[in-house]
């Protein structure tokens, strides 16, 4: 490539720092080599809309930090985890390497922190409106990858291999089980035999470590360049303000170091839980043995726990129908919702939202209760 | 496209001649990217199959409970948690004298099921059956799978129940 026919243009030139110093001739020289002013034009340009619910935009972002933690806390843990000793190696990192309990709880807490994250940031987009055209491809992403997350918690339930974990990944693949045409099918592929088995473990470590983070960092990566190319949403009520009252931030750096207290605190309390409510080791999984008593599955399946002792008998394909269902209405939204700015359908939406959060968060109490 | 053919039929007459090759030859390929997708799936699929499981109960047709001796069972009331084959099994003898096994599978959401002395408990989602094995409350749908059990030398083993002795 002849290095001159290469021109840096003006507005980089403007915005580089001067030609005669040391980094502004190693910008000159990389943009000589790489034109890529326009993608770093165009990342400087980003804004974040500034009003009175702008603190939810900050909810992607920590979804995001505490996934950081879980890849760094999930490669330590690898370090030590033997899928052929699944619940001796696990008690080792527990009892005897240093700080394996902290890395351990860190893990689990930060999924239960990103699941609780990604559940508000659902529920923030949807009650701003954020779904409608022309976002639904980001909608449809970030659904999915609430589910992939959901599945990252099911599979790395199973891989400590004690009581607690043995169960509820039975209970887990016996509901998938009962699922007309495939279920038995794909029940079986997923424990790799008639029963959850040593032979599951290996199933759920390959699908923990490396298809599921692979296939997550994908779409996280779509979601983001859906966001970067259509920018934030606005609610209505800033839409229709005139261009001069509305405001905007520079998301670098202004919004991104605005973020950083914010990730900090998240890390101060992601500490603290994990020191002062370690996640505990139950005793190794006996296939032979009674569930123990009080057994009870992680907060954000406590709804559909509660659901399963509701529909006895034959009604509970009723239930796994009605559970089923909710999915799919979640993914249709977009297509059902699409007035703008928000007319009377708009708003039953809204109300029919508030129905089910209020729904879902009775079947937990409850759940919890019981 | 050669020449000769060119000169005979001219242009016009080509285009949709040659819309049909390609999507002949789009069908083609697209054909022969399904089978090839299908010879390279299955042995995956096969791979990841589960393998065929040995008759818990052998050539024999019995297989020895684990965990439980005819001691744990012996006078009635008495009962017990144990196994068979890996998995989970309950042998109880009830007031009468007679003596039961059933598989402790859950027939709601798979647990294994407690024995609890006069009742069999689910601790997973509150299911109970009575001493026969019967669901009498809580969300399970059907009865316990019942084997037939019988002491041999001061072992326990356990046989499928054949249909005759069922109920």
């Amino acid at each position: 490539m002849d290095m001159n026919q290469t021109k840096i243009p003006a507005e980089a030139e403007a915005a580089l720092p001067a030609a005669d110093t040391r980094m502004g001739r190693f910008y000159r020289a990389l943009l000589k080599r790489y034109p890529i002013w326009p993608v770093i034009s165009f990342f400087m340009g980003k804004k974040v809309p500034e009003h009175k619910h702008s603190a939810w935009y900050m909810l992607g972002g920590i979804a995001l930090f505490f996934f950081i933690i879980q890849i760094i806390t999930g490669i330590l843990l690898m370090v030590y985890y033997k899928p052929g000793q699944p619940w001796a190696s696990v008690n080792r990192i527990v009892m005897e390497v240093p700080f394996g309990a902290l890395i351990r709880s860190m893990h689990h807490w930060s999924a239960n922190l990103m699941i609780l994250t990604l559940f508000l940031h659902m529920f923030s987009t949807l009650f701003m409106k954020a779904y409608r055209a022309p976002r639904e491809g980001t909608w449809i992403s970030g659904f999915i990858l609430l589910t992939l997350v959901m599945l990252f918690g099911f599979s790395g339930y199973l891989l400590p291999w004690d009581d607690l974990a043995f169960f509820a990944v039975r209970i887990g693949v016996s509901e998938m089980e009962k699922l007309p045409v495939l279920g038995p099918f794909a029940a079986d592929l997923a424990r790799g035999g008639p029963d959850v088995s040593m032979e599951t473990i290996g199933r759920f470590y390959a699908l923990h470590v490396v298809i599921l983070p692979l296939v997550v960092l994908l779409m996280i990566a779509l979601h983001l360049l859906f966001v970067q190319i259509q920018g934030v949403s606005e609610p209505d009520a800033f839409a229709a303000l005139p261009d001069e009252k509305k405001k905007y931030r520079n998301f670098f750096s202004d919004f991104m170091i605005g973020e950083i207290p914010v990730w900090l605190f998240m890390f101060g309390l992601l500490i603290a839980l994990s020191a002062t409510l370690p996640r505990e080791l139950a005793a190794e999984a006996n296939p032979m043995g009674a569930a123990p008593e009080g057994i009870k599955p992680e907060w954000y399946l406590l709804a559909p726990y509660q659901a399963l002792k509701l529909f006895p008998g034959k009604l509970e394909l009723v239930g796994m129908a009605i559970m089923g269902l909710a999915p799919l209405v979640v993914i249709a939204l977009p297509f059902i919702d699409k007035e703008i700015p928000t007319g009377k359908r708009g708003e039953l939406i809204t109300k029919m939202a508030i129905g089910g959060l209020i729904g879902f968060l009775g079947m937990t109490i409850w759940g919890l209760l019981s | 496209m050669t020449e000769s053919k060119k000169d005979k039929k001219g242009p016009a007459s080509e285009a949709p001649k040659n819309d049909r090759r390609r999507k002949f030859l789009l069908a083609a390929a697209g054909g022969i990217g399904v089978a090839w997708a299908g010879a390279a799936a299955y042995p995956v699929y096969r791979y990841l199959a589960p393998q065929p499981v040995p008759d818990p109960f052998g050539e024999e047709g019995k297989a020895p409970v684990d965990k439980i001796t005819p001691a744990d069972v012996a006078n009635p009331g008495m009962g017990k948690n144990g196994g068979y084959a890996a998995r989970g099994i309950i042998v109880l003898r009830k007031q009468d004298g007679e003596l039961k096994a059933f598989d402790s599978k859950c027939t709601h959401a798979g647990c294994n099921v407690q024995f609890q002395g006069n009742v069999i408990h689910c601790n997973c989602h509150g299911g109970e059956y009575n001493l026969d094995g019967v669901n009498i409350s809580g969300p399970p749908p059907k009865p316990l799978t019942e084997l037939r059990v019988f002491e041999e030398n001061g072992v326990l083993y356990v046989s499928p129940l054949e249909p005759e002795q069922k109920g």
